[in-house]
């Protein structure tokens, strides 16, 4: 490149910073590189002219000098529309404190999400989510669990008993499900082990209602059998699920306890949430654990050899666990609700806060 | 569950137990033994004790402070600063040590004692003010003791005795008494146990005084009696007394007090009859003759059924065995010859007749023989009782009986010592496990893998060798079984696509801004009449409660319409409006079945939809939301078209709902409640509704096709058409779906108008066609062949015409 071409670029270049605004800049641009008459075009131009020999060097000079001059006016044009925006966005500033655009929120009830809670973690664990029937017959609720007629236990399940308008078999009773383990032996008719099922579902109790109580209300049961569940299987199961559900802050007891239908049978518990354990709350008897600073949580046990008879499997090849506890509880628990009638009560002030 | 109630003190007559009242229950708790509280004076007294006053001096830095040192037993010293003036070497106080939960004795709330330094000098603990130990409001000194209590013994169990509350499971009649009990704790303290000894009584008794028979040896395993003459009636001893009234019990003389002191003692209950009242000096347990009343010591003239067990003597029942005694052989205050009545009844029978006279729970007699006792304790029993008749009533045993046909075996259990680990997960060395037993009193003899249990007679619940295990496990604690994840077969998951189905629908629904309720499915049946403007039922007839715990909850909801009619109707008191849902099973009763339980969605919208704020306008929920709402969760769950025929919605407002059939079943209800109803139910005139019964749903689920990108650009075309009143959007839409074919992508109705510019009776439905092929881009003269297509076929079939 000549000196005076080089001249000749840096002056256009100066010229182009120097532009204060769009105008001036296409003046610069028409002056230089215009279609017509632009100093660098008209040399373009001029090319023809000279000898071939210095031709290829001349336009090669030449186009840089275009390319650098060209280069510089897209970037000043874009720095000065910039900051002509920038000017601009000044003057659009809000009020950032106002209110949004209003969404409707919906919630799911605290016991729907609840139970899903319960069977995603035992899902995790290889335990399929099924149902059954609330109303159900006496054999599954009483018999085939090991509670018959004139049982003592039956004392645990104050029941409350069925009446079909369309005419009752006073053969067969049927009663509003006292607890969900009825599944236990539904499933392990249907099916052949290895069985892992968890299941959910709504029972009844005749039972005066207080903060921890309801006559409705919902447990979620467990079955697993296999040829060598054991009951460290049963504890780890339900140690890993106090932890996946409340994380490790909450203490779990695990103790002996009695159900006819499994033999051992235990009881797990955690420790209170709402006195944290104390037994004691506002110096006052804790209305939620009744003092004991522990809140039942599920029975469990392994299943007894009876019931795996009852049901044609072999109590020498097989055997397993089985384990129910109330889901209202556990929701409870979740939601820092102290009185678990108002899940039933379905006020919306109270619904939308959970 | 039957629930006892065990004094401490009476409890450690039995068995040296070690630690506080908390302790033991803790003890018997974690090992199966359910204790629900601990009553006692005054609240929780852990780390408090009897003291002793040692010495007493000044405070070096302050007139008005002592400093005390405070003995408590097993050498244990303590010094605290005291203001109190009351206080004399020597004298027994409470002494509270560092950490203990007292009352403040300034104030209302409660302190736990810490170390804290008085003027200069260290104070570790306090002696107390009744005050403090919540016993009284007095504050102005320190409790003042009894001195001669045991130095070192926790407070709560010197002062006013704990009573152990206990819930007993139905499979340990063994614990209903307080030695029961004692021998559990003796097994999980690894100590002595002290059963009350009493020396056997001698089966001489002459016929002549007294004879004894049973009749029915299904209900009677075995009848024990004893006769004592000499008897003086009386008040019984005051301990005594006090330890019935501890336990629950009212005393009411000391024959009475006797026979409930010793079931209170060991399980098993007593009867005592004035014998001079007994004709033909008999007792006999036979079932009830027909006709046959009694007049029971709760003053109630019974007749008894043919399949009542009763004690009788010659000529009448005396009493429904195991339940309750009549009145006429009751004990008098001038009752000088007793006869004792101790028995083992069958379980099964005592519950029956117990549950038809509902006297279940009421009789401490038959709470416990309907749980099956051994038979053995009928003659210890019987002896002790004979024994504090002796000691309490001036008595002399003269002889005493016992009938017991056919003597139980005892039951032998044979196991592996493999069983164990095969139950538990985990090895419990041999010694530890035959230790287990030896302390519960199990006998047992073992060879190689082999063990033969024998489990002591009281304990009738041992049967099977998992009841072994549970023994062996319980005695030496849960928390040996260690903690391991299943690691066995997975079984195979099957799918449930009604439940996925569900969780979408109340995914969908909640994000549609919609809240979820879950009310009670069972409802008053009055509900049901109030869901049509005549009352007529528009659900089946419902399942019944037989014994509801009230009215409201009496019946199975056939329909959960009533459910979120009540929840809207309470919470429109104090909101402007609701948007909710619920999905549940309604109970629809089948004959010789159990009911169908349908899963059922239900939607109620009314009220305020949208808020006024500067943004939005106010908006009342309306007619099409509820249609909105529910034709978008179909089209995001993949929902298609139920195939039924339409019908009549019952209790729904007769031109603004209909019910949608799918292969016979009402699938779809929605649109206005009839105004009728909203009315009875406090609700707005304008409350929608919408009920989809979900197999129905899944059933027109279908799965979803993915849609690749058209590749070429569509025509949009605005058309109006004009159409009779009476002709509907949805045949309009028929007819133009059916003359573009394929080439329609998609419609969207712009304006339905009515007036000047149309003529009278007829409407204007403006709309947005959206017309494309997949395999080219249409020219405008496709595009026009369709309209024209659309136009002759509109004309045609509906006589509607294109509005220029």
């Amino acid at each position: 490149m000549t000196d005076e071409l080089a001249g000749l670029t840096e002056q256009a270049v100066r010229e182009i910073a120097d532009a204060k605004d769009a105008a001036t800049l296409d003046a610069v641009r028409v002056r230089y590189v215009g279609r017509k008459d632009g100093v660098l075009t008209n040399r373009v131009k001029g090319l023809a002219t000279l000898p071939s020999a210095e031709r290829p060097a001349a336009g090669a000079a030449l186009n840089r000098a275009k390319s650098e001059v060209e280069a510089a006016l897209a970037e000043r044009e874009r720095a000065l529309r910039d900051s002509s925006l920038e000017a601009r966005l000044g003057g659009d500033a809000l009020d950032l404190t106002l209110p949004g655009r209003p969404v409707r929120l919906g919630r799911l009830h605290p016991i729907s999400r609840t139970i899903g809670e319960i069977s995603r973690i035992f899902l995790g664990m290889g335990f399929e989510s099924v149902e059954g029937p609330e109303i159900e017959w006496d054999y599954y609720n009483f018999e085939a669990l090991n509670i018959p007629k004139g049982h003592p236990a039956r004392d645990k399940f104050n029941t409350l008993w069925a009446s079909n308008p369309l005419g009752d078999d006073p053969a067969r009773a049927m009663l509003f499900r006292t607890h969900t383990s009825p599944m236990q032996i539904r499933i392990m008719e249907e099916r052949k082990p290895p069985i892992r099922v968890i299941v959910p579902g709504r029972c009844y109790r005749f039972e005066a209602t207080d903060a921890t109580h309801e006559s409705i209300f919902f447990q979620y049961e467990g079955l697993a059998i296999d040829e060598k569940l054991a009951m460290s299987d049963l504890k780890g199961v339900l140690y890993s699920f106090a932890r996946q559900l409340f994380g490790g802050e909450r203490k779990v007891r695990f103790r002996p306890d009695y159900f006819p239908f499994t033999e051992p049978s235990a009881e797990i518990a955690f420790d209170c949430f709402v006195c944290d354990g104390t037994g004691t709350k506002d110096a006052a008897r804790c209305p939620t654990c009744w003092g004991s600073g522990w809140i039942e949580a599920a029975g469990c046990g392994m299943v007894h050899p009876e019931a795996l008879r009852r049901v044609g499997y072999d109590p020498n090849r097989y055997q397993g666990f089985a384990f129910g506890g109330g889901v209202d509880r556990l929701a409870g628990l979740l939601t820092n609700t102290p009185d678990i009638r108002l899940f039933h009560a379905n006020d919306l002030r109270y619904l939308e806060s959970v | 569950m039957p629930t006892i109630r065990v004094p401490l003190a009476w409890l450690r007559e039995y068995v040296d137990a070690r630690g506080s009242a908390d302790e033991i229950a803790r003890g018997l708790h974690m090992s199966g033994t359910e204790v629900d509280r601990i009553e006692r004076p005054g609240g929780g007294w852990e780390h408090v004790w009897v003291g002793r006053i040692a010495s007493l001096e000044k405070h070096p830095n302050a007139d008005k402070l002592q400093l005390a040192t405070v003995d408590y037993g097993e050498g244990r010293r303590k010094t605290v600063v005291t203001g109190a003036t009351n206080i004399v070497a020597g004298d027994v106080v409470p002494y509270a040590e560092v950490g203990a939960k007292l009352r403040d004795g300034h104030g209302d709330g409660w302190i736990t004692l810490e170390p804290k330094k008085m003027r200069g000098i260290m104070s570790e603990g306090m002696v107390c003010s009744a005050k403090e130990l919540a016993l009284g409001e007095d504050h102005e000194g320190i409790l003042i003791l009894d001195r001669t209590l045991t130095v070192g013994r926790p407070l709560a169990d010197a002062l006013g005795d704990p009573v152990l509350v206990i819930e007993l499971q139905p499979n340990r009649p063994d614990c209903m008494g307080i030695v029961g009990i004692a021998r559990e704790l003796a097994a999980v303290q690894r100590t002595a146990l002290k059963e009350p000894r009493v020396a056997k009584l001698r089966q001489d008794l002459d016929h002549g005084l007294l004879e004894v028979r049973i009749e029915d040896e299904d209900g009677c395993h075995r009848f024990g009696a004893a006769y004592l003459d000499n008897v003086t009636i009386g008040p019984s001893p005051r301990w005594m007394q006090d330890r019935l009234v501890q336990a629950g019990m009212r005393p009411i003389h000391n024959a009475v007090d006797i026979t409930n002191y010793v079931m209170l003692e060991l399980g098993q209950p007593l009867h005592a009859y004035d014998a001079e009242r007994l004709k033909g000096n008999t007792l006999v347990a036979r079932r009830a003759r027909a006709g046959e009343s009694l007049k029971t010591l709760d003053g109630v003239e019974r007749i008894l059924a043919p399949d009542v067990l009763v004690i009788a003597d010659a000529e009448r029942s005396l009493g429904i065995a195991g339940i309750l005694g009549g009145e006429d052989s009751e004990i008098r205050p001038g009752t000088t010859k007793i006869a004792l009545e101790c028995a083992s009844f069958e379980p099964r029978g005592i519950d029956r007749t117990a549950a038809k006279l509902g006297l279940s729970q009421q009789s401490a007699a038959s709470a416990r023989f309907r749980l099956t006792l051994s038979a053995d304790l009928v003659p210890q029993a019987l002896a002790r009782a004979a024994e504090l008749l002796v000691e309490h009533a001036g008595a002399r045993i003269v002889g005493a009986v016992d009938v017991y046909p056919a003597p139980r075996p005892k039951p032998n259990v044979r196991l592996q010592f493999s069983d164990i680990p095969r139950v538990l997960g985990v090895e419990i060395p041999r010694e530890d496990s035959l230790d287990a037993l030896s302390r519960l009193g199990f006998q047992y003899a073992e060879s190689g893998d082999i063990l033969v249990v024998t489990p002591p007679a009281i304990r009738t619940d041992i049967s099977i060798p998992e009841d072994i295990v549970e023994e062996v496990a319980r005695i030496v604690g849960y928390d040996r079984i260690p903690v391991r994840i299943p690691d066995g077969p997975l079984p195979l998951h099957e799918r449930h696509p009604l439940e996925a189905l569900r969780e979408q629908v109340r995914d969908r629904l909640v994000g549609f801004g919609l809240q979820e309720t879950v009310s009670y499915s069972l409802i008053d049946p009055a509900w049901l009449a109030r869901l049509s403007a005549d009352g007529s039922p528009i659900a089946p007839e419902p399942m019944r409660v037989q014994n509801p715990t009230s009215a409201a909850q009496s019946a199975a909801r056939p329909t959960l319409r009533p459910s979120l009619l009540d929840t809207a109707a309470r919470n429109l008191k104090h909101r402007a409006g609701v948007a909710i849902f619920e999905i549940a099973p309604i109970y629809l009763p089948r004959r010789d079945d159990l009911p169908d339980e349908r899963w059922t969605i239900c939607v109620l919208l009314a009220g305020r939809a949208d808020h006024q704020t500067w943004l939005t306008q106010p908006r009342d929920w309306d007619r099409w939301d509820v249609k909105g709402i529910l034709g978008g969760m179909a089209e995001a769950i993949g929902a298609g078209m139920f195939s039924g025929p339409f019908a009549d919605a019952p209790g729904m407002h007769p031109g603004r709902s209909r019910t949608q059939l799918h292969n016979g079943v009402p699938a779809l209800m929605m649109g206005q409640l009839d105004p009728r109803v909203a009315q009875r139910w406090d609700l707005p005139a304008e409350t929608y509704i919408g009920e989809v019964d979900l197999a129905s749903l899944l059933d027109v689920v279908r799965p979803r096709l993915a849609k690749i990108p058209p590749r070429f650009p569509a025509a949009l075309r605005d058309l109006a058409f004009v159409v009779d009143e009476a002709v509907a959007y949805g045949d309009l839409l028929a007819e133009l779906r059916a003359a573009a074919k394929d080439l329609l992508e998609s419609i969207a109705l712009l304006d339905v108008y009515r007036g000047p510019q149309v003529a009278t009776g007829k409407k204007s439905f403006a709309l947005r066609l959206v017309l494309r092929s997949l395999t080219a881009t249409l020219t405008d003269a496709e595009v026009e062949k369709v309209t024209s297509r659309i136009e002759g076929r509109v004309l045609h079939k509906l006589g509607g015409t294109i509005r220029g």
